[in-house]
């Protein structure tokens, strides 16, 4: 058996037919009778102490059934005021425009928003600081989430999670730095005196939205004595528990957590932030609550990906051996610390190519607006935007070809990473060559089309750790002969489908034969969230344990009923049978009987699988962009992508190309058209998906896709992480490509044709 | 101050009595569980709440149900004929053309639409078409092939 039957199929989803059927259940769909609406009470300042809310009137309208403030929230052992999950209301302060103050439970939506408009609140406006540069500067206002001690002063967020190097001293004094990390090896200074050229820019990324088309919605039932249920749009079934259980004070065995079909995550929906606000109003109400957030609650409210400031010198010698890199990283974290966005940028500035000596700071500051959360390969693209256009400025200075340069000083396995460990197996010059070969990048182009159009091509390459966490699985002998997996996962890129073909193949069967079973913490055993690219590579090998550990006794009991040796059976959909006669066979049916017959002679058939966790096995994408910009208006259009990445193996390819694909044109938006916008109040000025353009199918061409699979890690038949290195070069690329066209290079994201035009403009003076 | 609307959803006759400020997206979800049309962004701007009335795609987010008394409405429930999908729907399954899901209704009635109107269409007239209908997991491309793909099942 040593071809894959079912493992490498581009097999359909297992639940498309149910969604084409518009019949999957979603957040906003779940239905409960006497379901109220919940609506929340955002803050207008972006700093402000509140100094009183009435909610007295909103209570009193016909329809409301329950109002809430900071004061209906139990004390808990664990409340940590300078973690974003409890700040779901504001206490004292307000910390960011759109934060929380009251929310109320009501028969429908137009009673809810009138009763909003019935709470008065009394502020205190506060000075408020907006960008991180003005947050590093000693003279900042604080930022007023975490600590305050008694006299009304705010203890400093300081915490140094690399210990040594020089520190910046008056971002030593600001209160707002709440983390810095140095990495360095070498001797910099005496690299760059070495070097035969260098360059230096700062390069900007403003803060984006994961643009999930589902927004946040949460559905909260305490539908027994002391115990809630909960329906949620989240990535995480176990981490959204560990919210609520940590948020307010109830035991994890008190709640149900059910993940629902989720309309998008993309990092932004792996804990579901808002879910308390839905449990405290059920459990005030009596009545099962449902909050949904408006797109505009999204954009303003919910949890970005961090707007970065990133400086970067490189230096190298003229045959483009990279000698030196110095660069800092300032990441904006908005009003409550990541704790460690900041840290992958600075490593992965590092990570791709080989330097003599580097010396890379970071620093993570909060400013009074929305905090982040991850973002598909959280500041992947903050870092490639910067590394990977400099390296072309590099390449275009020493006359160089930019993927020639990259391939000199890859990084590859045994060459040494950021925080000093090697690097294990990387597909990194598998990808690259592919590319190189390709006639997207052989292909001669023309600089100017008849129409005055200026072409340009890029590259770009980004690789991404990924996660592989313990994650365990069931596999249950079921009655009509199929086979149950039981996991905690939520199916957020179509894993299900791919781990039901890890199982076929494992166990000998057609895909038909296996049921995902998808269940709440209650019941399943403990899965990893669904992020990091870990579901396939992590999960998928407790599933194929499970399956493997239910095969071997079903072959048990099979060989003794039929009086034979296990090692002269096989299994397929017909049953388990004697490969030399194989009329000889017990249906599966048969083989769940004879675990669960009244006489059995055995108990039922159960397989275990608990896998440990996965060693490393990185993901790298790379991508190859050409643009076509009219000087006259700036304007980009995008005409060829094509984007190669090493999966390891392609469990299911056709899932693999569209992981790809939508990674791909997630990074191409935040090159061309994402920004979330801020005025000098903190209000964001573009909360509409009319004003935050995110690409359409009309902004974007064909989007071409080479799966590599090389060895390495130990995920399931070779499998490899997957869904997040395909979003971390074509940004890159694209700003590549736009460099090539028009012979100057845009250092501000998103590259919008007002910049495109003042560049041209700009070059032409010179 | 409720209102009766006589409406014509999927070839059935509906009567329900309604408030006249609700939409069409809020009374085919809310009062009659038409769950199958989604809300991404009530404001006209997702597309994910698209319907055909009278064959021409809309944002129901964007209607009052009292606008659409005695039209025909269409939506993603009613593309399916006896169980037997609508070759759009069998295209989208094949050739991975969905992810999460989410959009899926939105798209299958904007494609349905330009099939009718425009039954060989060009790759840039498909993406036109759909540029009303945001998705933020496939990246377009194969629901671009699974457009191409249904318009051949419909010439066969």
């Amino acid at each position: 058996m040593s071809k894959n039957h079912v493992v490498g199929q581009p097999l359909p989803r297992i639940d498309a037919v149910e969604k084409v059927r518009g019949e999957a259940i979603f957040g906003a769909d779940v239905q409960l009778s006497q379901t109220l609406v919940a609506k929340f009470l955002p803050s207008p300042h972006a700093q402000a102490e509140v100094l009183s809310i009435d909610t007295a009137q909103a209570e009193a309208l016909p329809g409301v059934r329950a109002v809430i403030t900071a004061a209906d929230i139990p004390d808990v052992d664990t409340y940590d005021s300078g973690h974003r999950f409890h700040a779901f209301l504001a206490r004292q302060f307000v910390v960011f425009v759109g934060q929380p103050v009251a929310a109320v439970a009501a028969d429908d939506l137009a009673t809810a928003e009138t009763a909003l408009g019935l709470i008065k609140v009394e502020y205190r406006p506060l000075p408020a600081v907006l960008t991180p540069q003005a947050a590093i500067l000693p003279g900042s206002p604080a930022v007023l989430s975490g600590e305050q001690t008694g006299n009304g002063e705010v203890a400093a967020h300081g915490h140094t999670t690399v210990a040594a190097g020089k520190t910046t001293t008056e971002a030593k004094k600001s209160p707002n730095v709440a983390n810095r990390n140095v990495y360095k090896h070498g001797d910099v200074e005496a690299a760059f005196a070495a070097s035969e050229v260098v360059v230096e820019h700062t390069y900007t990324v403003p803060t984006v939205h994961q643009g999930y088309i589902e927004p946040h919605v949460v559905t909260a039932h305490w539908d027994r004595t002391n115990h809630v249920t909960v329906w949620q749009s989240v990535q995480g079934a176990f981490a959204a528990r560990d919210l609520i259980a940590d948020t307010l004070g109830i035991p994890l065995t008190n709640i149900t957590l059910n993940s629902t079909e989720i309309g998008g995550g993309f990092g932004g929906k792996i804990e579901g932030i808002f879910s308390p606000l839905a449990v405290l109003l059920a459990k005030k109400a009596r009545r099962p609550v449902k909050l949904v957030l408006t797109r505009r609650e999204e954009l303003i409210g919910a949890n970005p990906a961090p707007h970065t400031v990133i400086r970067l010198k490189i230096g190298a010698k003229k045959d483009g051996t990279l000698t030196a890199l110095a660069g800092e990283v300032l990441a904006d974290a908005g009003a409550f610390p990541s704790n460690w966005i900041m840290n992958v940028i600075t490593t992965l500035l590092r990570n791709n190519y080989k330097f003599e000596a580097w010396h890379l700071e970071g620093l993570e500051v909060l400013t009074n607006k929305a905090s982040i959360t991850a973002y598909r390969a959280p500041g992947g693209v903050n870092a490639s935007f910067a590394i990977e256009s400099q390296l072309d400025e590099i390449a275009g200075q020493l006359g160089l070809d930019p993927l020639a340069l990259r391939l000199k000083n890859l990084v590859l396995e045994g060459d040494l990473l950021a925080d000093m460990k090697p690097q294990v197996r990387i597909g990194a010059k598998e990808v690259l060559t592919a590319l190189a070969e390709h006639p997207a990048w052989t292909d001669s182009l023309s600089p100017r089309s008849d129409n005055g159009l200026l072409h340009g091509r890029g590259v770009g390459i980004g690789s991404w750790g990924g996660g592989g966490g313990p994650a365990a699985a069931l596999a249950i002998l079921d009655a009509n002969g199929k086979v149950r997996i039981v996991l905690g996962t939520a199916d957020v890129s179509g894993s299900f489908t791919s781990m039901a073909q890890i199982a076929a193949e494992a166990l000998g069967v057609s895909v038909e034969k296996i049921v995902m079973s998808k269940a709440s913490p209650d019941y399943a055993p403990f899965a990893p969230m669904s992020a990091g690219s870990q579901t396939v590579y992590a999960m998928g090998a407790a599933v194929k344990e499970a399956t493997l550990d239910l095969r071997a006794k079903m072959l048990k009991y099979a060989a003794e009923d039929m009086q034979v040796t296990e090692a002269e059976l096989d299994v397929n959909d017909s049953g388990v049978f004697v490969v030399a006669e194989p009329e000889q066979i017990r249906s599966l049916q048969m083989i769940y009987q004879l675990g669960t017959e009244w006489f059995a002679e055995h108990g039922p058939l159960i397989g275990e699988g608990a896998a440990r966790k996965r060693q490393s096995a990185p993901g790298v994408a790379a991508t190859i962009a050409e643009v076509a910009v009219d000087p006259d208006t700036g304007h980009v259009s995008l005409t060829r992508l094509v984007t190669a990445q090493d999966v390891g193996k392609a469990i299911n390819p056709l899932s693999v190309e569209g992981q790809l694909q939508g990674g791909s044109t997630q990074s191409v938006s935040i090159a061309l058209w994402e920004e979330v916008m801020f005025d000098e109040q903190g209000q964001v000025r573009n909360p509409s998906l009319l004003d935050y353009h995110m690409a359409t199918a009309a902004d974007m061409p064909m989007i071409e896709t080479i799966l590599l699979e090389t060895p390495g890690g130990d995920g399931p038949y070779g499998a490899k992480i997957v869904g997040e290195p395909s979003i971390i070069p074509p940004v890159a690329a694209v700003a590549n490509a736009v460099a090539a066209a028009i012979g100057a290079r845009i250092y501000d994201l998103p590259i919008t044709p007002e910049r495109v035009w003042r560049a041209i403009q700009s070059k032409r003076k010179e | 101050m409720e209102y009766e609307l006589n409406l014509s959803i999927n070839k059935q006759p509906v009567k329900i009595t309604v408030e006249p400020h609700l939409t069409l997206l809020e009374v085919l979800r809310d009062h009659l569980t038409l769950i199958g049309t989604k809300e991404g962004c009530g404001t006209g701007d997702c597309g994910a709440c698209t319907v055909l009335v009278n064959g021409e795609p809309v944002c129901s987010c964007l209607m009052l149900a009292a606008e659409v008394e005695r039209q025909e409405i269409t939506t993603v429930e009613g593309l399916a004929v006896n169980d037997e999908l609508h070759p759009i729907q069998s295209a989208f399954v094949n050739q991975g053309g969905l992810q999460c899901g989410f959009c899926t209704p939105g798209l299958l009635m904007s494609s349905v639409a330009l099939l009718e109107q425009n039954p060989r269409p060009t790759e840039v007239e498909i993406r036109e078409a759909l540029a009303g209908n945001l998705c933020r997991c496939t990246g377009y491309d194969k629901i671009v092939r699974a457009v191409q793909a249904a318009e051949e099942v419909e010439h066969v």
